[in-house]
């Protein structure tokens, strides 16, 4: 059927006729909010950013209003990830579940897999031995190094730079394949175990890791130099998307985009887990809450991190690295919440037990997923391009979003 | 089935191609073998006649063949530099250091399916990237290369210039309003709005210098600096200098004011629905833009075709090719067989493993490139606009080199901070210079009278 008229770019059902059996009319707003969305003024118009586009980071589609280049509002709509890991895992036993929460954050998943296992544990009642703890640690922290610079290339890139993602690449590839050297991984590591982790720290992966740190701190400066001094950059970023520390805390907000709104809250001190109450380091805040700062915050996260790293190092003991479980987890019937500190935030899991060796129910509480829905408020009112920024400063990932 | 046809049911597409082509090449070789005998005289003496229109149609040929390789070298250029940047290799695998991969890259576009969307404004949207690309090659035309060396010698050079290279942002426009993308429409808009706002900085730095010399036209300018290296405008314009390029990098859509292809916002900007080649001219045209006003910039602040040092010496070779007579023709036949002989013996004695096809074509090697060498040297000593053009290309490509750095180092400047730089800063900055100059040169002026 030949098309009458030249359809209007605003056009819900644009080049499908009205007589086409493909033909669907416009949807019916089903809440207030919807219906304030979907209602153009003049001179508005709907940009469907997503789920195939450059920087969305992963399968994320965004419908933003937009008027001439400003943003008047914004939705985030997601789903397109989703694999029902929640579910995967309570048709699995609690070693199988393990492995299925690992690809939630990909970039991360060290931390996906150590909240399951907490919560487990907690389920077994067992004490893990200290030397496993000491090397969750120092995986975790080397992990967060890696997701942390990893942050830092795609911030630039989502702002227009090509070459800091190359450099902060060097840094997080030499952590991955340390890691692999150790776990058999390169992404994935499924390396915790319920009472320990899989295997102690062998010497290939002492070696790169002695190597690396002897350079570490030295070369993640001089990376960061492309960066932060660059005035563009720092325009572009400064006061943008601004947090204030009331509404991150009603929203839920954690990790280090809570720390950039001036609030000091880490689990790794307010809820202390693993060895971390023994080990010295900081929480680094800030007080501005816009882009940079959430940027920032990261950056002093990562030296944080190598203090932490450096201790563990001296004072790792020696020891059993698995305490002594049945091969068939079966607890006793009861619930149990683990959280650890993420680099982006808070990830819980809370794991019901009814005595069998599944978990009855299990719920995966994902940072990204909350953080998400700041883009909004954040971005309203701003330009297009700053939604990158936002976003970008934001970090979520859509594999923990979507689950 | 018969005999020719069976033959061409075994081609290979490539001989088919050939079994076309060959007898069409060979008549029409020898129509016009036959024309030209017959006509040859006459022609000549047309050609004769018209040379300035000749010579016009001539330069425009030339000027359009030049565009595209050094659309070809500057693509490569801008991939093998950002990829040492971004400490990767780069291109290396397609001719040696990956130098053809750009062609392939052209080639590649020319095999790709060209897609028209659906709902398309076709025949805005089939202009646009001729539009594009002819605003970019027709700016060539004026571009002094050496003082002989100028396509289209125009006494309004800069402005012919400035109003065509304007003409460009037509082609961005088209594009993104006939795509029917909400991408494109974007891209296209920021393309006006980008173009407006630098075009009056851009204008108005070189009216200063245009009050120093009195002239529009390129090439005066450039005679203008001639002399010692303080005679360069970007000494005695620093202001304007400034203004210029900051203006000129967003004239060519470049980092860090890309906004109008900003592939983290829009996608590709006005260029989403295109593909094909109908995309490689956007492509094409986006580095023939790098390469023209890095070369206006050079003409117009660098001295353009000028050295920056003059030699103590230049050397004087005076043969006479004619006074070799009957010789010439022999001595071009022998001189290059006896060459690589000659060339050729030292290997072959030096070692009995080598084999002889080995040595000659080592010497053949030795020979092309002292007699390149040889008849190098000899033409720069003969033609002083070879030198001129080495200098013009030299810092033409240098500042080529720039676009490239700052693509590598600097993030997207956001668009209404780009706007907010031309309408604050350079406009005002533009003006202020061109109230000191016209005030130095009326004081001077003044004084010397």
């Amino acid at each position: 059927m030949p098309q009458q008229t030249r359809p209007s770019l605003d056009d819900p059902r644009i080049s499908i006729p009205a007589g086409s059996e493909w033909y669907e009319p416009a949807p019916t707003p089903q809440t207030e909010r919807q219906a304030e969305f979907l209602t153009l003024k003049d001179g508005e118009m709907f940009v469907n950013m997503g789920p195939q586009h450059p920087s969305t980071h992963g399968v994320l589609r965004v419908v933003i209003k937009i008027d001439g280049e400003k943003v008047v509002d914004l939705d985030p709509v997601l789903g397109y990830l989703h694999r029902g890991v929640e579910k995967l895992c309570e048709n699995a036993d609690y070693h199988q579940a393990i492995c299925y929460t690992d690809p939630l954050e990909y970039v991360s998943s060290l931390f996906c897999e150590a909240a399951p296992v907490a919560a487990f544990e907690k389920l077994m009642e067992v004490d893990v031995p200290r030397r496993a703890q000491y090397i969750r640690v120092l995986t975790m922290e080397l992990n967060r190094i890696a997701s942390h610079t990893l942050f830092q290339g795609w911030m630039a890139l989502d702002l227009g730079g090509l070459t800091p993602i190359l450099w902060s690449f060097i840094e997080r590839d030499e952590i991955v394949d340390m890691l692999a050297a150790l776990t058999g991984q390169k992404l994935l590591y499924n390396y915790y175990r319920i009472g320990g982790v899989n295997g102690d720290l062998n010497h290939e992966f002492m070696s790169r890791l002695g190597t690396w740190m002897s350079r570490a701190a030295a070369q993640i400066d001089s990376n960061l130099g492309l960066i932060n001094e660059n005035e563009l950059f720092v325009r572009r970023t400064r006061g943008l998307g601004v947090l204030d520390a009331k509404t991150a805390l009603r929203m839920g907000v954690t990790g280090p985009n809570l720390r950039s709104t001036g609030v000091p809250y880490d689990l790794r001190r307010d809820r202390p887990y693993l060895v971390y109450p023994e080990l010295e380091f900081d929480i680094p805040t800030r007080t501005e809450g816009d882009s940079l700062a959430r940027y920032l915050v990261r950056i002093d996260e990562i030296k944080q991190s190598i203090r932490i790293i450096d201790q563990v190092l001296h004072e790792m003991p020696d020891g059993p690295v698995m305490a002594k479980l049945p091969r068939l987890i079966r607890p006793r019937p009861g619930r149990a919440f683990g959280a650890v500190e993420g680099p982006r935030g808070v990830y819980g899991t809370y794991a019901i037990s009814d005595g069998t060796d599944q978990p009855f129910r299990m719920r995966i509480h994902d940072p990204s997923f909350v953080h998400l829905q700041l883009v909004g408020p954040l971005t309203r009112g701003n330009l297009i391009a700053d939604t990158m920024a936002v976003m970008a400063s934001l970090d979520p990932v859509m594999g923990g979003v979507d689950k | 089935m018969s005999g020719a046809a069976l033959v061409w049911a075994r081609l290979t597409p490539a001989g088919r191609i050939l079994a076309v082509l060959l007898p069409v090449l060979a008549v029409g070789g020898a129509l016009t073998t036959a024309l030209l005998i017959v006509f040859g005289g006459a022609i000549a003496a047309t050609i004769g006649a018209n040379l300035p229109i000749v010579r016009f149609l001539a330069a425009s040929v030339i000027t359009f063949l030049i565009t595209v390789p050094t659309a070809f070298l500057l693509i490569y250029m801008e991939m093998k530099i950002i990829a040492l940047m971004n400490l990767r290799i780069g291109p290396d695998r397609i001719g040696p250091a990956g130098a053809v991969m750009s062609i392939v890259h052209g080639l590649k576009v020319l095999m790709k399916e060209d897609y028209t969307p659906p709902s398309v404004d076709v025949p805005v949207f089939t202009l646009a990237p001729v539009v594009v690309y002819l605003a970019s090659f027709m700016t060539v035309m004026v571009i002094p290369f050496a003082p002989e060396l100028t396509s289209v010698g125009l006494e309004l050079g800069l402005l012919y210039f400035f109003a065509i290279g304007g003409l460009g942002v037509v082609g961005l426009m088209m594009a993104g309003w006939s795509s029917f993308n909400k991408y494109s429409l974007l891209g296209g808009i920021r393309a006006a709005a980008q173009a407006i706002s630098y075009e009056i900085p851009l204008t108005l730095s070189v009216v200063g210098i245009v009050i120093l010399t009195g002239t529009l036209s390129l090439p005066k300018i450039v005679a203008a600096q001639s002399g010692s290296l303080l005679d360069w405008f970007i000494f005695r314009q620093p202001l304007a200098a400034i203004i210029f390029f900051i203006a000129i990098t967003a004239e060519a859509n470049r980092t860090p004011f890309d906004n109008t292809e900003a592939d983290q916002e829009i996608v590709a900007g006005f260029a989403t629905e295109y593909s094909g080649m109908r995309f490689g001219f956007f492509f094409f045209a986006e580095y023939v833009n790098v390469f023209i006003v890095s070369a206006l910039f050079s003409a117009v602040f660098l001295g353009g075709s000028n050295a920056p040092l003059v030699l103590p010496f230049h050397p004087e070779i005076i043969i006479n090719l004619g006074s070799l007579g009957i010789m010439l023709p022999i001595l071009a036949g022998i001189a290059p067989v006896i060459g690589t002989l000659v060339c050729a013996a030292p290997i072959w004695f030096a070692s009995s493993r080598i084999k002889t096809w080995q040595a000659l074509v080592a010497g053949f090697l030795i020979f092309g490139g002292l007699s390149t060498a040889a008849i190098g040297f000899w033409a720069w000593a003969m033609i002083p606009a070879l030198g001129n053009l080495i200098w013009f290309l030299i810092k033409t490509f240098s500042l080529v080199f720039v676009f490239v750095w700052m693509r590598g180092t600097l993030p997207r400047a956001r668009i209404d901070q780009l706007m907010g730089f031309a309408w604050k800063w350079l406009l005002p900055a533009s003006l202020l210079n061109i109230f000191a100059t016209a005030l130095a040169v009326l004081l001077t002026t003044s004084g010397g009278n």
